[in-house]
């Protein structure tokens, strides 16, 4: 594969820090192989040329061609959700890319789970599930092309549905408790909320 | 107080940055990139413990709060490990100990846990199956390794205490005759090898009717004798080996079923309720994010679409049928009441088609041979699977007539097939035990003698195991010739010719609920033969190992994916509903055939008792005297009513803890009602006092 003498220092780096310090460890719910696992994928899509590689910004376009991401109808809300960069374009580096696997692993909480599954849903980042946001969501999972796309009307008898079963403080949106309230009553939640690479 | 002045807080924050309800997180990143000792902003109703001045690193059990279940980018995280680092922790060296093997225990839990799911059968194959054709197909395979390993443990069973055992004490031990037999030497011949030549296809045709050399040998009842072996401090009677451990596996079975009914039902009553749709459940968490692309993707979206437009349509037909004039309703009513008696009709032909097919093979039995005696053998099997198949599809076809909504459809045609397949199969057993009994009457001319009818049946025990094994292999090849003729076949025609018929008829697709119900129904039959066949067990292990492999091949080459999806939380529970209805419907036959029907004079363990039941009150009498006095104190009136009033009261005290839970669970929602109604009405007061 040819790895460069810098991606070498850099995994060797990573290992050192990962087996003695354990930090990274406490900080996600991933073991020690996946963390490398994971750094190996990561390293992948950084450009050869990087000298300090754990500190890059992959593009969300990058990102988006990982197999896992690449068919989900939420690819784009994971990427913005998880990432940390000043001008909001979804770009990742390394920590958030182990944020995102650390929340969509085998043994993340359904505390976790269930706050970032309620970010992703939140179109519009403003703390809340409002009627364009479960629109929008609705599309999402049904397909989002016009001919695989709810009518009008069974759109509007839908979210009144949901709105009517989960607004418990009707306000007319799904805030965050109303959100994990719903989902602790899903066993299946935390097992379909994964990613493993 | 400092909790509402918080919740002002985050008010604010509210107000100065929307479109941006997450500036926690830059204020803090921004923060802590300054100082390490600031408060953090908490997002809008996140926990409430954070937002406390310091961090509030340790709750109520002082134990530190793991920061990897923080919501949180990884920069804080790392900051509060910094943080956490450079405060001298006021643990005592005991405690940091303690901390660590907590740690280490952890970990080893967790690796325990991996070995676990690789070590269980199947458990790859599974999660393929779910991740590809859903929850509704991965519980019937589910269901079938269940099967699979609750038949393997009975077998094990049946192995350890009555084959091996028999195997062993069947040249030492001493097999007692009953010297007072008044005048019944003709009941006790049995010769199930005749002797002369045997043409050599016989022997095939011995396999797959069981008589000939299987008869008499470990499969059946026929070959146990009651031996007995005694010696110092040890002594084993093969006649009370063998009931008691027929009783105990049907009681074994009986509680794996209600422990995993138990935990089935559990997760279908923490959901909440499978009969009320639930939108916001499907919307929130039917997405499956390990789908992996583009096909799966566009499968699972169409899936999704499918099940929110049904259930949708089903909510609007509910709303039409309540708006129903009353006239109208009358002619619904009718007309659904006409279809049930037409089911009802089409049900009694199926049993009577039944009943003569078995009385008419059982005739047939000792007078033919070869090819024919085995179509003859077969005849009450080939007619059970032809109802089987027929009867369902009628059913299906007068369901578009009654026009239930969907759900109830399923439910209904589904209770159909249940009720068809027991009773067919009680039409069987009914039949034999009439020809056996010679109708329950002792008196009549051929069971007078030795108390069931000698003639045709002089080793019944071994004939109805005989029956129960062909049942068993008959679905088996069934299962097989379906797979070879008609399902593989159908794929080819259908991917390789194009034409409208091809369009119309399409892929097959894998119907849970009737594949559910032949293995209910194949476990029934092996129930209700286990105690004339011991090994029937080990066969039915066997098959459904088979039967797995078959319907996953099937599954994978030859299916279409689901439209309809099918609820698998509840599912899981009415599999194990309609399971535990056969077990009902062997044990009623199992407490037939010990307690009441003369066991055979000419073979088997029983052979001079009068019924199973009595080897133990004999043997009971030989164990010391206060075993006896002890046994025949927990079956006395002084120990049994104690008993069941404290079972009463204990199922009282349960009932009582379920309904305040669900009132504390009603009263914990109309707080939250509460608090938010609070909240709005003090942001209300907020914006009037600032002005």
């Amino acid at each position: 594969m040819g790895t460069t003498a810098s991606q070498l220092d850099t995994l060797r780096l990573l290992e050192y820090e990962v087996s003695v310090h354990s930090s990274i460890q406490e900080l996600t719910f991933l073991t020690k192989q996946e963390i490398l696992h994971a750094y190996q994928r990561f390293d992948e899509l950084v450009p050869k040329e990087v000298k300090n590689r754990l500190d890059y910004r992959i593009s969300m376009n990058d990102v988006l061609t990982l197999p896992e991401l690449k068919a989900n109808p939420f690819n784009e809300r994971i990427c913005k959700v998880f990432s940390t960069s000043d001008i909001k374009d979804g770009s990742l580096d390394f920590d958030d890319f182990l944020d995102l696997l650390s929340a969509f692993s085998d043994s993340a909480t359904l505390d976790i789970k269930s706050h970032y599954a309620f970010r992703i849903f939140d179109f519009d980042d403003d703390g809340t599930l409002g009627r364009h946001d479960l629109e929008k969501l609705v599309n999402c999972l049904t397909g989002g092309t016009d001919d695989t796309n709810l009518t009008p009307d069974e759109m509007r008898q839908l979210i009144d549905n949901i709105l009517e079963e989960s607004d418990i403080d009707k306000d007319g949106t799904v805030n965050l408790s109303e959100f994990q309230h719903v989902i602790s009553r899903s066993p299946d939640f935390v097992s379909s909320f994964k990613i493993v690479l | 107080m400092t909790s509402f002045l918080n919740r002002q807080d985050s008010y604010q924050e509210y107000d100065y940055f929307p479109g941006d309800a997450y500036p926690g997180d830059h204020h803090s990143l921004r923060l802590r990139r300054l100082s390490s000792g600031r408060s953090i902003h908490n997002i809008p109703h996140y926990n409430p413990s954070l937002s406390d001045g310091g961090d509030s690193e340790d709750d109520n059990q002082g134990q530190p709060r793991e920061l990897r279940s923080l919501p949180r980018h990884m920069a804080i995280k790392k900051a509060k490990l910094k943080s956490r680092g450079i405060q001298v922790p006021v643990l005592s060296k005991a405690e940091m100990w303690k901390q660590d093997k907590l740690k280490k225990l952890q970990k080893l839990q967790n690796k325990a846990r991996e070995i676990l799911f690789f070590l269980a059968l199947w458990g790859k194959t599974l999660q393929k199956i779910g991740g590809n054709f859903g929850g509704g197909v991965q519980s019937y395979f589910l269901f079938l390794r269940f099967l699979v390993i609750l038949n393997f443990v009975s077998f094990l069973l049946m192995a350890g205490f009555v084959i091996i055992p028999s195997l062993v004490f069947r040249q030492v031990g001493v097999s007692f005759m009953n010297s007072n037999s008044t005048g019944e030497e003709i009941c006790t011949v049995y010769e199930p090898n005749p002797p002369g030549l045997v043409v050599f296809y016989d022997y095939f045709l011995n396999l797959l009717s069981g008589t000939g050399f299987m008869e008499y040998s470990f499969m059946f009842y026929g070959y146990y004798n009651n031996t007995m072996v005694e010696d110092r401090n040890f002594s084993y009677k093969i006649p009370l080996a063998y009931l008691f451990t027929a009783i105990f596996y049907f009681a074994f079975c009986l509680i794996c079923i209600v422990t995993r009914m138990g935990s089935a039902a559990r997760v279908a009553v923490a959901t909440g309720g499978s009969t009320a749709v639930n939108y916001s459940m499907i919307v929130f968490t039917g997405w499956d994010y390990g789908c992996l692309g583009d096909t799966a993707t566009k499968l699972k979206q169409k899936n999704l679409l499918y099940r929110l437009q049904v259930d949708l349509e089903e909510e609007r037909l509910k709303k039409h049928a309540a708006s129903l004039t009353l006239l109208q309703k009358f002619g619904l009513h009718s007309l659904r009441l006409l279809m049930f008696l037409l089911v009802l009709g089409l049900n009694i032909a199926a049993f009577f088609g039944i009943f003569y097919a078995t009385r008419y093979s059982q005739a047939q039995q000792n007078q033919s041979a070869g090819i024919q005696a085995l179509f003859y053998e077969y005849l009450p099997s080939v007619v059970i699977s032809a109802g089987n198949f027929l009867v369902p599809l009628l059913c299906d076809q007068i369901a578009k007539v009654e026009r239930y909504s969907p759900s109830i459809t399923v439910i209904v045609a589904l209770l159909r097939a249940v009720v068809l397949r027991f009773v067919s199969l009680g039409v069987l057993l009914f039949t034999l035990w009439d020809q056996i009994t010679c109708k329950g009457k002792i008196n009549d001319l051929k069971c007078m003698l030795c108390g069931y009818n000698y003639e045709s049946y002089p080793c019944w025990e071994t004939r109805v195991g005989q029956e129960m094994y062909k049942l068993t292999l008959f679905d088996l090849l069934i299962n097989i010739a379906l797979l070879v003729l008609v399902e593989f076949p159908r794929r080819m025609v259908v991917d390789n010719w194009s034409s409208k018929i091809s369009q119309l008829v399409g892929r097959q697709e894998f119907v849970v609920s009737s594949s559910v119900l032949g293995l209910v129904y194949s476990q029934t039959v092996v129930w209700t033969g286990a105690l004339f066949c011991p090994l029937l067990p080990l066969i039915n292990t066997v098959k459904f190992v088979i039967l797995f492999y078959c319907k996953k091949i099937t599954l994978f080459s030859n299916c279409r994916p689901p439209q309809k999806t099918f609820r698998s939380t509840t599912s899981a529970f009415f599999f194990l509903v309609v399971l535990l209805l056969g077990w009902m419907l062997a044990s009623v036959v199992l407490i037939y055939s010990i307690a009441v029907i003369r066991p055979s004079l000419g073979c088997g363990p029983f052979r001079f008792s009068d019924n199973m039941w009595s080897v133990v009150p004999k043997s009971l009498y030989s164990l010391p005297l206060v075993t006896q006095e002890f046994l025949f104190f927990l079956g006395s009136q002084a120990f049994t009513i104690p008993l069941f009033s404290l079972s009463s009261l204990v199922m009282f005290y349960v009932i009582a803890l379920f309904s305040i839970y669900g009132k504390s669970v009603r009263l914990l929602r109309q707080q939250l009602k509460g608090e938010s109604r609070d909240k709005q009405f003090l942001v209300k007061q907020i914006g009037e006092l600032s002005q």
